[in-house]
C-alpha cells in the first residue's frame, strides 16, 4: 500500500539507496562516462579530429551557459575565441614559449575582454543582446584583420609552437589530446557543480523572470555579468587549445559566421543541459566534418535541419532522451525493483 | 569631396530600401528576420540572369526580378514567420537564419559561386563643377527620396497604411475593431521583400556580387533599424543616409574600415538606447 | 445571451480561473467587481477571444465562441475596450474611428456621427492625434469607437480607473444612456458606478466566482460591497 501511494505521489522519486549518493560519486560517473565516450570514439576517427570535437565541446559548453542557463542568445561568442587562442599564441610568440602560462593567458584576457565588455552589454537582452554581441565580434574580427596587422599578421596568421613543460609536451598528438580531454572533464565537473549550485538555480530563475529575482532582492546584474565573464573564460579556453592544436592562429578564430555552429551544437543537443551541449557539439562537428563529403549541399541540409529543430524538435536529442528515462524506466522500472525487494 | 558625399548618399539610398522591409518587420511582427536580404540576393541574381543571359535591358529586368521576388517573398512570409509570431526570440532568429542559410545555398547551386559582373545601365556622367558624377548614382539617390514620398503618402493617406500604423502600437486594439492584422502584417512584409530586391538591382552595377552579399549588407542594415527606430520610417531615412555617409567618410580615410564604423555606432547606439525585444 | 460554464484560463502553467461559470441576460449591464489580481481583466480577455481557456465553454447568443478569433467575434457585436485607455496615438481622432469603420463598412459620415452623438464635443478634436486627448477624452473616444458598426454587447475594463470625479461623471452619464441600446459587462472598482448601473453584480476572488448579484437592493448597498475590493 505505501510503496503504491509513494509511486502516485511521487513518481520521480528515487529510492532511498540511490539517493544516498554521495554527489561527488554520481559526478564521478558522468566524468567517467563522458571520458570513456571520447576514447571509444578515437579509434574510428583520428585522435586529432577527437580532439577537435572535444575543443568545440568545451567552446559549445561556455555558450549554453549564456543560452541555455542564462536565457541569452549571443552571436558573438566567437570574439571570447579569438581573443583566448590570439592571447595564447601572441604569448607564445613573442614571449615565452610556456604553454600552461600561455594558456592561462588567453583565458585571462577573454575573461578581462568579457568583464569589459559585460559591463555594458549584461543590461541588454533578447535582439539586443544577440546584436551588440554580434557588432562586437565583427569589430574584434576587423581589428585582427587590418589595424592590428602588424602583431597580428593579419590574414595570414602566424604559426605557433610551445614548448615542451616536463612531460607536457603539445606538439605529440596523444599528449594534445589527454590534455584536452582534462580539460573538458575540468570543465564539465565545474560547470556541473556551479549549475547545481544556488548560483545555478539563481540564474536559471533570472532566464525565467528576472524583475522577480531583482524584487526578492538579488542583484541579478552582478549575476549576469559573472555568468557572462565565466562563458567568456571558458571560451577563451578553448581558443587557447585551438590555437595550440593546431600550432597556428589566424583570423578565423574569430570568424563571425561560426557562431551558427555553436548555436545549432546546443540547439540540437539541448540547450541548459551540459550533457546536451557536448552531445550537440560532438554532432555538429561530425556532420560539419563529414557531412560536406557525402552530401554537397550540406549547408542546405543544415539549414533544413534547424527549421525542424525549431518546429517540432525543441528539446533536443539530450532532451529527449532525459524525458525517455524519466517516463519510462523511472516510472515503471524503478519501482519494479522497489516492489521486487519489498518482497 | 563631392565623390564621397554623393557616394556616400549611394550607399545611403541603397541601404534605405533594404532597410525599410526590415524596419517594418521588426516593429510589426517584433521578428528578427535574417533570411531579409535572401530576397535582396535573388533579385540581382534573376536580374542578372534577364541581362545578361536573355539581352534584355536594364529597367525591364529590374522590373521583372523585383516581381519575382514576390512569391518567394509570400512563401517566406506564409510557411515560416506566421508560425514565429509571439515566439521566443532565439527561435525566430535561428529560423530565419535557417531560411538564409537554405537559400544561400540553393542560389549557389542555381548559379554558382562565380561572381557575376554587370555595369551600369547609364553609363553617362554629370559633368558638375569640373567632376564628372556617375548619373546612375544620382538616379538611385532620387528614387529613394521619391520613394520616400511614397511611402509617406501610403502610410498616412491609404486606410491600408493607417491600419498598419495602428497596428505597430497597439495590434490587440485593431484586431478587437475587426480587422485582421496579420493579413495587413504579411503585405508589410511582401512589400518589405520587394523593395530589398529594389536595392540589390540598383546596387548590382556598382558592387559585387556574389552568393553570400545578402548577409553582408544585412548586418548593416541591423545597424541602419537600430540606429533609426524599430518601425520608423523616417528615422530609418535618416539613419540609411547617415550611415551612408559614415562608410563613406570612412572608407576615404581608412578603407576597410567602413563597415566597422557602422557596427561601433550601433554599439553606441544599443548602448544609450537599448531595444527591448 | 453570454452563457460562460466551468471556465478555465491559465497563463502557461498558472491557472487564472478556476471553473468560472455565469450567465448574462439581454440589455443587462453587468458589472465584475473584485481585487486586483482576481482574474476580471483575464475573464474579459477570454471572451474576446484573446485568451484561449483550457476548458469549459462561452457560448454567446446560442453560438459556442471559445474558440473563435477577436476578428470574429467584432463582426457579432462583441466590443473590447481594454485597460489603460490605449487608443491609436500617432493616428487622428477621426482615423481611429476610420480604423473602427473600416472593418464593419459602415459610412464614415454615420461612424463618426455615433460617437458625436455620446460626446459632441469630440467634434473640436477629430483633427487632434489620439495620443495627445487626455485620459477622459481617451476613454470617451474608446466608447465611442465600440459603437460604430452593429455593436451588441460591450466589454469595458475599468473605464473610470485614474480619472477625475467629473469625468467619471460623464463617462456614467454616458454610458447610462447606452443601456437600452446595448449589453455590457463592465469592469469597476468604483463602487458608486456600480450601483447606477448595473443590474447584475459578479464578485470575482482569486479566480473563482464568489457571489452573484442580482437582488437591487443589495446592488445599492455600497459598504457590503465595499468588502469584496
Amino acid at each position: 500500500m505505501d510503496e503504491d501511494k509513494a509511486s502516485l505521489n511521487k513518481p520521480t522519486e528515487l529510492p532511498e539507496e540511490l539517493r544516498k549518493k554521495p554527489i561527488i560519486e554520481r559526478g564521478a560517473i558522468d566524468l567517467m562516462a563522458i571520458a570513456i565516450f571520447f576514447l571509444l570514439i578515437t579509434p574510428l576517427l583520428s585522435v586529432h579530429r577527437v580532439t577537435d570535437f572535444m575543443i568545440f565541446c568545451i567552446f559549445a559548453m561556455s555558450f549554453d551557459l549564456l543560452y541555455g542557463y542564462m536565457g541569452r542568445l549571443s552571436f558573438g561568442q566567437m570574439l571570447y575565441l579569438g581573443t583566448g587562442a590570439y592571447c595564447c599564441g601572441l604569448f607564445i610568440k613573442y614571449i615565452g614559449g610556456n604553454p600552461l602560462l600561455a594558456i592561462s593567458i588567453g583565458i585571462a584576457f577573454a575573461g578581462m575582454l568579457a568583464m569589459l565588455l559585460g559591463l555594458i552589454i549584461v543590461r541588454t537582452t533578447g535582439a539586443c543582446f544577440a546584436l551588440i554581441n554580434l557588432a562586437f565580434n565583427h569589430i574584434g574580427f576587423f581589428l585582427v584583420l587590418s589595424p592590428l596587422r602588424e602583431i597580428t599578421r593579419g590574414e595570414d596568421g602566424f604559426g605557433v609552437s610551445a614548448s615542451k613543460l616536463g612531460v607536457l609536451n603539445f606538439g605529440s598528438r596523444p599528449i594534445m589530446f589527454g590534455f584536452v580531454l582534462l580539460c573538458l572533464l575540468l570543465v564539465y565537473y565545474c560547470l556541473r557543480r556551479l549549475t547545481s549550485s544556488p548560483y545555478g538555480i539563481l540564474i536559471r530563475s533570472i532566464k525565467e523572470d528576472e524583475t522577480r529575482v531583482r524584487f526578492l532582492g538579488y542583484n541579478t546584474f552582478l549575476y549576469k555579468w559573472f555568468t557572462f565573464i565565466l562563458a567568456g573564460a571558458i571560451a577563451g579556453l578553448a581558443g587557447s587549445l585551438t590555437a595550440l592544436n593546431y600550432n597556428y592562429v589566424n583570423p578565423n578564430a574569430m570568424d563571425v559566421h561560426s557562431n551558427v555552429g555553436v548555436v545549432f551544437a546546443c540547439l540540437i543537443g539541448g540547450a541548459g543541459n551540459l550533457y546536451g551541449a557536448i552531445l550537440g557539439g560532438v554532432i555538429y562537428m561530425v556532420i560539419s566534418n563529414f557531412l560536406p563529403i557525402y552530401i554537397y549541399r550540406w549547408e542546405m541540409f543544415l539549414g533544413f535541419s534547424l527549421l525542424i529543430i525549431v518546429f517540432r524538435f525543441r528539446m533536443g536529442v539530450w532532451g529527449y532522451i532525459q524525458r525517455f528515462w524519466e517516463y519510462t524506466i523511472k516510472r515503471k522500472v524503478v519501482p519494479r525493483l522497489m516492489k521486487k525487494e519489498a518482497i | 569631396m563631392i565623390y564621397t558625399i554623393v557616394y556616400g548618399l549611394t550607399i545611403g539610398a541603397i541601404l534605405y530600401f533594404i532597410s525599410i522591409g526590415l524596419s517594418l518587420t521588426f516593429g510589426a511582427m517584433r521578428v528578427i528576420n535574417f533570411a531579409h536580404t535572401l530576397t535582396y540576393t535573388i533579385g540581382v541574381y534573376v536580374l542578372i540572369t534577364l541581362v545578361n543571359f536573355f539581352k534584355w535591358c536594364f529597367p525591364l529586368g529590374a522590373i521583372l526580378a523585383i516581381l519575382a521576388v514576390i512569391p518567394i517573398g509570400y512563401i517566406i512570409e506564409r510557411f515560416i514567420i506566421r508560425r514565429l509570431y509571439g515566439e521566443s526570440l532565439d527561435y525566430t532568429f535561428i529560423a530565419t537564419f535557417a531560411i538564409a542559410l537554405i537559400g544561400v545555398d540553393a542560389i549557389k547551386w542555381i548559379w554558382s559561386v562565380r561572381p557575376y559582373p554587370i555595369s551600369d545601365p547609364i553609363g553617362k556622367y554629370l559633368l558638375f563643377w569640373g567632376l564628372s558624377l556617375p548619373i546612375y548614382r544620382i538616379v538611385i539617390v532620387m528614387i529613394a527620396i521619391i520613394l520616400f514620398f511614397a511611402l509617406n503618402i501610403f502610410f498616412k493617406k491609404t486606410i491600408v497604411g493607417k491600419i498598419v500604423v495602428a497596428a505597430l502600437e497597439d495590434k490587440d486594439g485593431v484586431r478587437c475593431l475587426g480587422v485582421n492584422v496579420d493579413k495587413y502584417f504579411s503585405i508589410v512584409f511582401i512589400l518589405g521583400s520587394a523593395l530589398a530586391a529594389l536595392g540589390g538591382v540598383l546596387y548590382a552595377p556598382i558592387g559585387s556580387v556574389h552568393p553570400y552579399m545578402g548577409l553582408s549588407v544585412l548586418l548593416l542594415s541591423f545597424a541602419v533599424v537600430i540606429v533609426g527606430g524599430m518601425g520608423n520610417l523616417n528615422g530609418t531615412f535618416l539613419s540609411a543616409f547617415a550611415l551612408g555617409m559614415v562608410m563613406s567618410i570612412t572608407a576615404r580615410y581608412w578603407s576597410q574600415g567602413a563597415e566597422t564604423m557602422v557596427f561601433i555606432v550601433m554599439a553606441i547606439v544599443l548602448i544609450f538606447k537599448p531595444i527591448d525585444i | 445571451m453570454l452563457v460562460i460554464k466551468n471556465l478555465d484560463v491559465a497563463y502557461g502553467h498558472a491557472k487564472v480561473l478556476h471553473d468560472v461559470s455565469l450567465d448574462i441576460e439581454k440589455g443587462e449591464t453587468a458589472f465584475f467587481i473584485g481585487r486586483n489580481g482576481a482574474g476580471k481583466t483575464t475573464l474579459l480577455k477570454t471572451i474576446i477571444g484573446l485568451l484561449k481557456p483550457q476548458k469549459g465553454s462561452i457560448t454567446y447568443q446560442g453560438q459556442e465562441i471559445s474558440s473563435l478569433s477577436p476578428e470574429e467575434l467584432y463582426l457579432k457585436g462583441l466590443r473590447y475596450v481594454a485597460q489603460e485607455k490605449k487608443v491609436f496615438g500617432n493616428l487622428t481622432v477621426q482615423e481611429n474611428i476610420e480604423i473602427a469603420a473600416y472593418a464593419s463598412q459602415e459610412p464614415l459620415e454615420r461612424a463618426l456621427d455615433k460617437v458625436m452623438s455620446i460626446y459632441p464635443k469630440l467634434e473640436g478634436f477629430l483633427k487632434t492625434k489620439a495620443g495627445q486627448l487626455s485620459g477622459g477624452q481617451r476613454q470617451i473616444l474608446l466608447v465611442g469607437r465600440s459603437l460604430v458598426g452593429d455593436p451588441k454587447l460591450l466589454l469595458i475594463d475599468e473605464p473610470t480607473q485614474g480619472l477625475a470625479a467629473i469625468v467619471i461623471e460623464e463617462i456614467v452619464n454616458i454610458l447610462t444612456g447606452l443601456k437600452d441600446q446595448v449589453s455590457a459587462v463592465i469592469v469597476e472598482q468604483n463602487l458608486a458606478m456600480v450601483n447606477r448601473l448595473a443590474d447584475r453584480i459578479y464578485v470575482l476572488k482569486e479566480g473563482k466566482v464568489a457571489r452573484e448579484i442580482i437582488n437591487k437592493s443589495e446592488i445599492s448597498d455600497t459598504k457590503g460591497l465595499e468588502e469584496y475590493l
